[in-house]
């Protein structure tokens, strides 16, 4: 399985290079891949329908824990097919949708590297793993979205997906690693048999809050649904392949796979159907207020999403059969209608819903899909969508305001249905619309597969479908013994006439639609507290907020960041002085003062009237020069503790110091007391206090009397392993040797960084 | 700063100082001195020099080579001709006038490329350890000690490393400083 991943994002990598040599051939290369992946999958299938889960492992960075270890069971193998299949088409339409783009290569990198990441979260088994491929996904996503580039509105609302999945990809780290901790292990596989302890664990409450706000984000949930519609500024492919088929799915997955793990509280299961209800509302009251086909369609998969999570939280038996039927269903005619809505816009020129009539002339084949996949939406008998909004109002059945919910949801998904096809094929009596051109074979077929597959899966919902979607009951509800027994006809029951209300409950919605749209403006001034409105005013909030921050921060004076530098440092020491609060005794150490040397004295006296004068020069060049005379005193300070090392050092920085500050001198300017008297005193306090500080640490060291161990060990093993007699260098090339790497490795970069910051000239106005 | 002796002085006592620093680089091991200190002293040697000579002659001196070519005469075998060449380019350099019958290019040793090799040599002496089987940086020596030199082992190419990573980068600090 790691093979499998592996070779999809190899191809990924090559994309941009294959354009070149196979030119629009490339789309075969592109869409082999998923057709191998999707046989690849289709040979556990028999395995996993015994019940048995497929687990793979491969060893990444065993001490951690960190393993990229697949699991496949029937909940990830519904979905890699789904997405194997799924991609497939979607590589074909883009072919065609995007033909002629110069960057065709680099789209179908994104869109290959989007696939296997999308492959990695439904099959990993290790959080790590999920960790990893689930944030593949946003930035790819992210990649996708913000594709065509030059549009500031892509810009901004790829920006949007990425902030706002990557806040919950953050929460997902979190709530998973408070789950291993609280299980002890990194794997679901290990997880799942432990619901009671984790239902009983302090991390509880956190952990499920946390993996709420990444499923949310991640499934477009009320209050976080807002970047979803934004998304669509997307090309079409994307839009139907990640926002309504597979990346949105990611988190109801992820919700789907902890179920067995984090359900049976009231927290899971409420606010679960809180968010989902909320989301299925807004989406489907939305979704009637638009005209652009594809926020239509959008909004109603923000609606269809709400529905999934909100049957998880009821979290029945019929619920969980519902939510997985329901998520098949969607995907297939919900991608059939954004392919549909995409061969419009590439077609027509526009997706306005008012200014396209009775396409269904010019495009027959797109026309039958949408019809199709329509009927499925609505709810109509054959498809596939029958059955699961049969079983949604099965499982709904129970509770009034959740029937509500199905109801209202199901009349929004009828109403769109019909204007998705008989309103903008069928419907005869205007002027048709002006296409620029027929869509060719690769632009309706992926959609008219989708949508006949929607139609047989409905047919034969009792033999193919039924085995596949029952293993995947099974591993979500963690009941092996789980039967899902699907039918096309139950006979007459109330869920049926429930069914045939709500198709005409939407065929009334679609006749007062136009009232209904302009009823729809009057509520246009709410969005200014939306979600959307909040974000964007929060983003530039911070953004002025940070800038504000960093100019008075990093204000360019090189004094106030040493002055920042040593007032923070004051403030942790003192911080710990007072927590530790260590006794510093000197009574007994006061005859060290008899040990001073006259010629300790005398360099000491040096530095201190060096500094003296330092204080009151108002040449540049002088101070310079007393600097590196207090600099040289250092130096004789460790020659005379016996450190030549480090004292030559010392005097070689000092030299160079004073030679640099030198050839500089003529570029700075004139040398002019700018700052006020009082900031002078203000400096001297605070070095004051930074000399004491470091004076009374290094007395309280030396109190303690120091493990000469290390000493003793480093002596020894200097000469007798390390061949060498200096131990101070043996330590810095070689038993400290990856220390003194790193730390010319920083100076490397550092140096890189000083050259390219000289090299600026803001006169010319660059800027950095 | 541009006075005479001190230019002259400088002329002659920046080779010097190479030398010394090198030899700071080896007696490192068992003496005090090592990578630093020895990158340390021969940047300062090149920054004299640029302070007495400025830079631009500076890297004319040191990190310019012009190396000079033409096309092989016909009276000329093979081995003559690849001699010659040699010898131009060498002991027995041409003056600095335009010669109308060579062609030259120039090779320049920029700073950041020392800097880069003294991080390559830095790293990569970690990973003869690595080759050998053992973790990374185990160092590892040679039997036989050389004279002046003493042993050899990783340890002192990874100085080297260092020694080359300071020298550049003070250079490269001190040639973009001294341009206008």
């Amino acid at each position: 399985m790691l093979y499998s991943l592996l070779s999809g994002i190899l191809l990924a990598a090559m994309a941009p290079q294959l354009q070149r040599v196979l030119g629009r051939f490339l789309v075969v290369s592109m869409v082999a891949l998923p057709l191998l992946l999707f046989i690849y999958y289709c040979f556990f299938v028999p395995e996993v329908l015994q019940g048995q889960a497929v687990v793979q492992k491969f060893e990444w960075v065993p001490e951690l824990g960190i393993d990229l270890q697949f699991r496949l069971d029937g909940l990830s193998l519904l979905f890699a097919l789904l997405i194997s299949f799924f991609g497939m088409l979607v590589m074909l339409y883009a072919s065609a949708y995007l033909e002629g783009d110069p960057l065709l290569g680099r789209f179908y990198l994104y869109l290959t590297l989007f696939m296997v990441a999308m492959l990695g979260v439904v099959t990993s088994d290790n959080i790590f793993g999920l960790f990893v491929f689930w944030e593949l996904t946003s930035i790819s996503s992210y990649l996708l979205i913000g594709y065509k580039q030059v549009d500031k509105e892509a810009r901004v609302a790829a920006w949007q997906a990425l902030l706002v999945t990557g806040l919950g990809g953050m929460a997902l780290m979190g709530g998973l690693l408070l789950l291993s901790i609280a299980t002890g292990s990194y794997t679901f596989t290990e997880m799942l048999g432990q619901q009671e302890v984790v239902l009983q664990h302090a991390f509880y409450l956190p952990a499920v809050l946390l993996v709420l706000l990444a499923c949310f984000t991640k499934s477009a949930q009320f209050p976080f649904h807002f970047w979803l519609p934004n998304a669509m500024a997307a090309p079409t492919p994307v839009s139907a392949y990640l926002h309504s088929a597979t990346m949105v799915k990611a988190g109801v997955f992820l919700l789907a796979r902890l179920t067995p793990i984090l359900s049976g509280t009231d927290l899971w299961h409420f606010s679960l159907m809180l968010a989902g209800g909320l989301t299925a509302i807004i989406g489907a009251i939305m979704a009637l207020q638009h005209t652009d086909l594809k926020a239509i369609l959008a909004y109603t998969t923000i609606s269809a999403l709400g529905l999934l999570v909100t049957m998880l939280g009821i979290g029945s038996d019929y619920a969980l059969k519902a939510m997985l039927v329901f998520l098949l269903a969607h995907a297939l005619y919900k991608g059939t209608l954004f392919l549909v809505a995409g061969t419009i816009d590439h077609s027509a020129g526009t997706r306005d819903l008012t200014k396209l009539h009775y396409l269904g002339k010019q495009m027959k084949y797109s026309g039958t899909a949408a019809t199709l996949a329509s009927l499925s939406m609505a709810g109509v008998i054959p498809f596939l969508g029958f059955v699961g909004k049969e079983l949604l109002y099965e499982a709904s059945l129970e509770n009034y305001i959740m029937l509500g919910i199905s109801l209202l949801t199901g009349t929004a998904f009828a109403a769109v249905g019909i204007l998705m096809s008989y309103r903008i094929f069928w419907r005869r009596g205007e002027e048709k619309t002006q296409f620029d051109h027929h869509p060719n074979l690769r632009l309706y077929l992926p959609p008219l597969v989708l949508a006949v597959s929607g139609l047989l899966l409905g047919l034969l919902v009792s033999v193919v479908p039924a085995n596949l979607l029952q293993a995947a009951v099974r591993a979500v509800s963690g009941d092996p013994a789980m039967e899902l027994k699907l039918a096309l006809w139950h006979g007459f029951t109330p869920v049926l006439g429930l069914s045939l209300l709500t198709l005409l409950l939407g065929l009334l919605a679609y006749y007062f639609l136009p009232s209904l749209q302009n009823r729809a403006t009057t509520i246009h001034p709410l969005y200014r507290f939306g979600p959307n409105a909040l974000y964007h005013k929060f983003f530039e909030l911070f953004l002025h907020g940070a800038s504000a921050f960093i100019l008075w921060l990093q204000n360019g004076h090189l004094r106030s960041y040493v002055m920042y530098i040593m007032i923070f440092f004051c403030g942790l020491l003192l911080f710990t002085l007072w927590r530790d609060t260590p006794g510093l005794d000197l009574q007994e150490r006061i005859y060290q003062l008899h040990e001073v040397r006259l010629y300790e004295l005398v360099v000491f006296f040096l530095v201190l009237s060096a500094l003296v004068f330092l204080m009151g020069t108002r040449s540049r060049l002088t101070s310079i020069v007393v600097m590196g005379l207090i600099g040289y005193s250092a130096a004789l300070f460790y020659i005379l503790f016996g450190a030549p090392d480090v004292a030559a050092t010392q005097f070689l920085i000092e030299t160079l110091t004073v030679v640099i500050f030198v050839l500089l001198m003529h570029k700075l300017p004139a040398f002019i007391y700018l700052s006020h008297q009082f900031r002078k005193y203000k400096f001297i306090a605070i070095a004051v206090v930074f000399g004491a500080l470091m004076t009374y640490v290094m007395l309280l060291v030396q109190q303690q009397t120091v493990d000469s161990e290390l000493r003793e060990y480093f002596g020894k093993a200097s000469y007798l392993e390390a061949h060498g007699r200096n131990i101070v260098n043996v330590i810095l090339v070689d038993f400290r040797g990856l220390d003194t790497l790193g730390e010319i490795t920083v100076l490397a970069v550092a140096a890189l960084g000083i050259f390219s910051l000289l090299r600026l000239n803001p006169e010319k106005g660059e800027k950095p | 700063m541009r006075t005479i002796i001190f230019a002259t002085t400088i002329r002659y006592l920046t080779p010097l100082f190479l030398i010394l620093s090198l030899y700071i680089l080896l007696r490192g091991h068992n003496h005090p001195g090592g990578g630093f200190i020895g990158g340390l002293i021969g940047s300062i040697a090149f920054v004299f020099h640029v302070l007495a000579h400025g830079s631009d002659r500076t890297v004319n001196v040191y990190f310019r080579l012009k190396l000079y070519s033409k096309g092989k005469p016909e009276e000329d075998t093979p081995p003559e001709h690849m001699w010659r060449l040699l010898s131009v380019n060498t002991w027995n350099r041409l003056p600095s006038y335009p010669q109308p019958e060579w062609r030259y290019h120039i090779v320049r040793l920029r700073p950041a490329y020392v800097m880069a090799t003294g991080l390559f040599l830095a790293a990569s002496s970690g990973l003869l350890g690595l080759l050998r089987g053992m973790p990374f940086m185990t160092s590892w020596w040679m039997e036989a000690e050389i004279p002046i030199i003493g042993a050899l082992g990783t340890p002192l190419l990874f100085d080297a490393g260092v020694y080359l990573l300071v020298l550049g980068m003070v250079l490269k600090m001190v040639f973009t400083m001294s341009k206008e």
